[in-house]
């Protein structure tokens, strides 16, 4: 399928549009401010062959020292006498360093050349804050401070402007920062089970959130032409409460005449949200965006049949899902799926390792289900992290917040080990000097891999 | 001072009519919603005087005003309140025992925290000073702590009974106390601010975020500042100066130089240009728009000063302002998770749910009490929208307007008295007359107890009502 259901809507939206002058203003509005926004160039699809970038977030600053161990380093074993992973734990990649214990399927992957080690990845003058160096990493604009949009949100914005909402999807309660455009606006939903409207009367909500083409204005037109037409004022003082007043005076009196003389008393008007119904119509395009969003996914992930199985939690089930709308052909072009809990200042060999456990069976039945429909070839998988962790342990059997650490890539192009592991000895305060910047592996992402 | 005349009262000049819509607008913004009744009241009474009455609440914690006004304290009743009890109870047991006593602490403590949230969402619902619980959400999000960084539900109280106190107090005060707030000192780790090795969290967090805002300080005030407040420490809920771990040096910070500490800090920020601003930029942003104009905020910020940075003249005067009532801000703010949970309450004259059963649906909507996402607190505006977000919203409005108490809430009536009733009742300003016809229509013939409550849940799935 190559429109988006969104577009499909809008050009039979416009076209009825066009036949019937009397639409409810709501929609109208709705539609021209999407049309307007529009631009004439078609977004890239997706659909069954184009390339995909799945985007794992490690929260709470990976271990990285831990994940690709320097197993046959001294100083890795004095600096952390309680935690490293063993010389014959280690799986081991070459005579240096190797992979966590924990991590065999992504052993297996590397071994068959489907897996990259980015070795030592960071920035300059690292930020050892969790926000302000996830916001280096998501926005790639370290000389930000308070950036509005990410590296992916970006790429939408230049490679795919106008674009399906869906061409990134995020699985979970927040859009992260990475993913935010300052003109397209991806979707993001926790579950799919419960990226819905669960309400009485679906058709009733989409026709009052102005989703549904059907309702609002090929029948509602002909019912609604009356109030709009002929009687606004009136059935809007009706709405407010029947006494004519309470309308009137925000709306009409007070309301024109203030509005009038706050630009002549020569404060800055007119900004864009506070523009009648900026608010509302921002309103109607996401409902709008998430309910045709959520039709399309929760189709696609009904009907999927994993291969992989995967690990029981909000990762496993994030990944599975994603695994199920790459299988549908979606139009997504980038997804975005967050481990988190990876801030283990205390007992590290317990939780980290429980972690690096989540992460091998999530990637692990990923990549399998992918392999089984046939698309593991057209898609990358990166995984990053705010940041590493200090060299050495603390007195608590954990780490405290570090710089730089490693990436993985699955797919795409690279394979092997990439860059050079950082020295264990020659520190910046305790942590591990950067050798890649982490811009140069998004420049990959981007511009070689998606395009 | 010249008051900008945007600051001036509304309601003065000709055809600035204080009505109901008017009076639902401010209780929307300065309390969590008004009843038909309660808007009735406060729209007889003119702007100036409503804002007086919200206004009109003492200085003063909960637990001061009625001494029996607390969260339900009996959980903890019996177990450690400091580290120091703490350590002296698990000292002879076991390590399974140790276990089992930890985890007792914990659950403890989770529950003591639901019971924290429940009592403040009562205070907000039901509490005789909405605009008092408004301003302490507001200064919850500002001076941001979050539980889950937090060993004890006891010091959250506290600090929520703190920002009660304050809320529309003296500012320089507030800023000093919440630099000797035990939940505040244990999340910015001023705790382990030391001489030895001072620790900038807490510095850093009090100008970029609390009171000057990034930009108005260098990184060397930072890490002076940080000096002034090493030994600022806590045992269990109280506030304790480690004297041996302070550095009683020389200090130059923000322009001066002395032997300062924490408290000196503060009155040297208080005196650059840019805190009265930031914090009255933020008082606008959260009650009147999210994009504040700047000659107003400034104007605001003058305002301050003057009032030796005593916050309530402040507040009054923005919220019976004439700005307040523009007609492109009556209704064109997006509520927070909070409003929308407790104001679909108000309005539907229910009880607002305990925060245990909506917890799954206000960590969704993204604002849960006591757990702000980040130190930057909560967002306001279209920051609270994503598409995750608003069907959960959406599903939370349907799912609390079901509980609806149709017979006295919705009598039965014409479709259009109905739909116009529950309109007023529920938004309270006009809507687009295509939706209230779809509204009207969907009613007709069928004024069934069911489709009555379904009118409701209807209007709580509105983008309408996300707005406020």
């Amino acid at each position: 399928m190559n429109l988006s259901t969104r577009r499909m809507f809008l050009r039979r939206g416009l076209a009825l549009l066009a036949a019937a002058p009397t639409v409810p203003s709501f929609l109208d509005q709705t539609l021209m401010a999407m049309t307007l926004a529009m631009p004439s160039r078609t977004a890239p699809t997706t659909g069954k062959d184009g390339r995909i970038l799945v985007v794992v977030q490690l929260a709470g600053g990976n271990d990285g020292l831990n994940m690709v161990a320097p197993w046959a380093d001294d100083a890795y074993h004095r600096s952390r006498p309680r935690i490293a992973v063993g010389a014959k734990e280690a799986l081991r990649i070459d005579d240096h360093v190797g992979l966590h214990p924990n991590l065999s399927a992504l052993k297996g992957l590397y071994d068959d050349g489907r897996m990259a080690i980015v070795q030592g990845v960071g920035y300059p003058n690292p930020n050892r804050s969790h926000f302000r160096s996830g916001d280096i990493w998501e926005s790639a604009q370290p000389e930000n401070e308070r950036p509005t949009s990410g590296w992916i949100g970006r790429y939408f914005d230049n490679n795919c402007p106008g674009a399906d909402p869906m061409v990134g999807l995020t699985i979970g309660d927040t859009l992260p920062l990475a993913m935010r455009g300052e003109r397209v606006t991806p979707l993001n939903f926790d579950r799919p089970e419960s990226f819905r409207y669960r309400g009485p009367d679906a058709g009733m909500f989409r026709r009052l959130n102005g989703i549904d083409e059907g309702g609002a204005i090929a029948t509602g037109g002909g019912a609604t032409n009356g109030a709009t037409g002929g009687s606004a004022g009136g059935a809007a003082n009706d709405a407010a409460g029947g006494d004519g007043k309470v309308n009137g005076a925000t709306n009409g009196r007070g309301a024109g005449g203030t509005s009038a003389r706050v630009n002549a008393d020569g404060a800055a008007g007119g900004s864009t949200a506070l523009a009648a119904g900026g608010n509302l119509d921002f309103l109607h395009r996401t409902a709008m965006d998430a309910q045709v969003g959520s039709d399309r996914i929760l189709g696609a992930v009904g009907a999927f049949r994993p291969s992989g199985n995967y690990p029981r939690g909000s990762f496993g089930d994030g990944l599975k899902t994603v695994a199920a709308l790459i299988a549908a052909g979606m139009p997504t072009r980038v997804y975005y799926v967050t481990l988190g809990g990876f801030d283990t200042h205390a007992d590290e060999r317990g939780r980290h390792d429980g972690l690096m456990k989540q992460l091998d069976d999530g990637l692990g039945a990923f990549w399998t289900d992918l392999r089984a429909q046939k698309n593991d070839d057209r898609v990358m998988l990166m995984t990053f992290s705010e940041f590493g962790r200090r060299v050495e342990q603390n007195a608590s059997g954990g780490t405290d917040h570090g710089a730089a650490a490693p990436m993985l890539i699955l797919g795409g192009t690279q394979k092997g080990l990439v860059g050079k592991h950082p020295s264990l000895t020659d520190l910046d305060h305790g942590d591990l000097k950067f050798g890649i910047d982490f811009r140069t592996v998004y420049g990959k992402a981007t511009g070689e891999w998606l395009g | 001072m010249n008051i900008h005349p945007m600051l001036e009262p509304f309601g003065r000049r000709p055809g600035e009519i204080f009505d109901r819509a008017a009076a639902f607008h401010l209780l929307s913004r300065a309390a969590f919603g008004g009843t038909p009744e309660e808007v009735a009241v406060f729209a007889d009474l003119g702007a100036e005087k409503a804002v007086e009455r919200l206004l009109a609440f003492p200085d003063q914690s909960a637990e001061e005003q009625a001494a029996d006004d607390t969260p339900d304290l009996s959980g903890i009743d019996d177990l450690p309140r400091t580290f120091g009890e703490q350590r002296r109870a698990l000292a002879g047991m076991t390590p399974d025992d140790r276990k089992a006593f930890q985890q007792k602490i914990q659950k403890a403590n989770r529950e003591l925290l639901m019971a924290t949230g429940d009592w403040w969402l009562g205070r907000m619902d039901g509490g005789k000073f909405p605009l008092q619980e408004k301003l302490a959400l507001f200064w919850h999000g500002h001076f941001t702590t979050s539980a889950k960084d937090e060993r004890m539900a006891l010091l959250i109280w506290r600090q929520n009974e703190l920002l009660r106190k304050f809320a529309a107090g003296d500012f320089k005060q507030f800023v000093k106390r919440i630099g000797r707030d035990p939940a505040m000192l244990d999340y910015l780790n001023n705790n382990d601010n030391r001489k030895a090795h001072p620790n900038e969290n807490y510095a850093r967090e009090l100008m970029e975020l609390f009171t000057l805002g990034i930009g108005n300080y260098t990184e060397t005030d930072v890490k002076e500042s940080a000096r002034a407040f090493t030994g600022w420490a806590h045992e269990g809920d109280e506030f304790t100066f480690r004297k041996f771990q302070h550095d009683f040096g020389r200090k130059t910070i923000l322009g001066r130089t002395g032997d300062f500490d924490g408290d000196d800090v503060v009155e040297m920020i208080v005196r650059q240009r840019a805190c009265a601003e930031f914090i009255c930029r933020k008082l606008y942003a959260f009650f009147v728009t999210e994009e504040p104009d700047g000659i107003l905020v400034r104007n605001l910020a003058t305002m301050l000063r003057e009032n030796d940075f005593n916050l309530r003249p402040v507040i009054g005067a923005l919220l019976c302002s004439r700005a307040f009532f523009r007609p492109e801000v009556v209704g064109g703010r997006i509520k927070s998770p909070v409003e929308l949970v407790v104001g679909t309450a108000r309005l539907l004259g229910m009880r607002p749910p305990g925060v245990k059963r909506i917890m799954a649906a206000l960590n969704q909507m993204g604002q849960t009490p006591f757990m702000p996402p980040n130190v930057k607190g909560w967002p306001v505006g279209r920051d609270w929208i994503n598409s995750a977000t608003l069907l959960a919203r959406y599903n939370t409005g349907v799912t609390l307007a079901g509980l609806v108490d149709v017979d006295r809430i919705i009598p039965d009536a014409p479709a259009d008295a109905m739909v116009d009733g529950l309109l007023e009742r529920m938004i309270g300003r006009a809507i687009d007359p295509a939706k209230r016809a779809m509204l009207v229509s969907a009613m007709a013939g069928d004024s069934s107890k069911p489709a009555r409550r379904r009118l409701a849940q209807w209007i709580a799935a509105m983008p309408d009502y996300q707005l406020g």
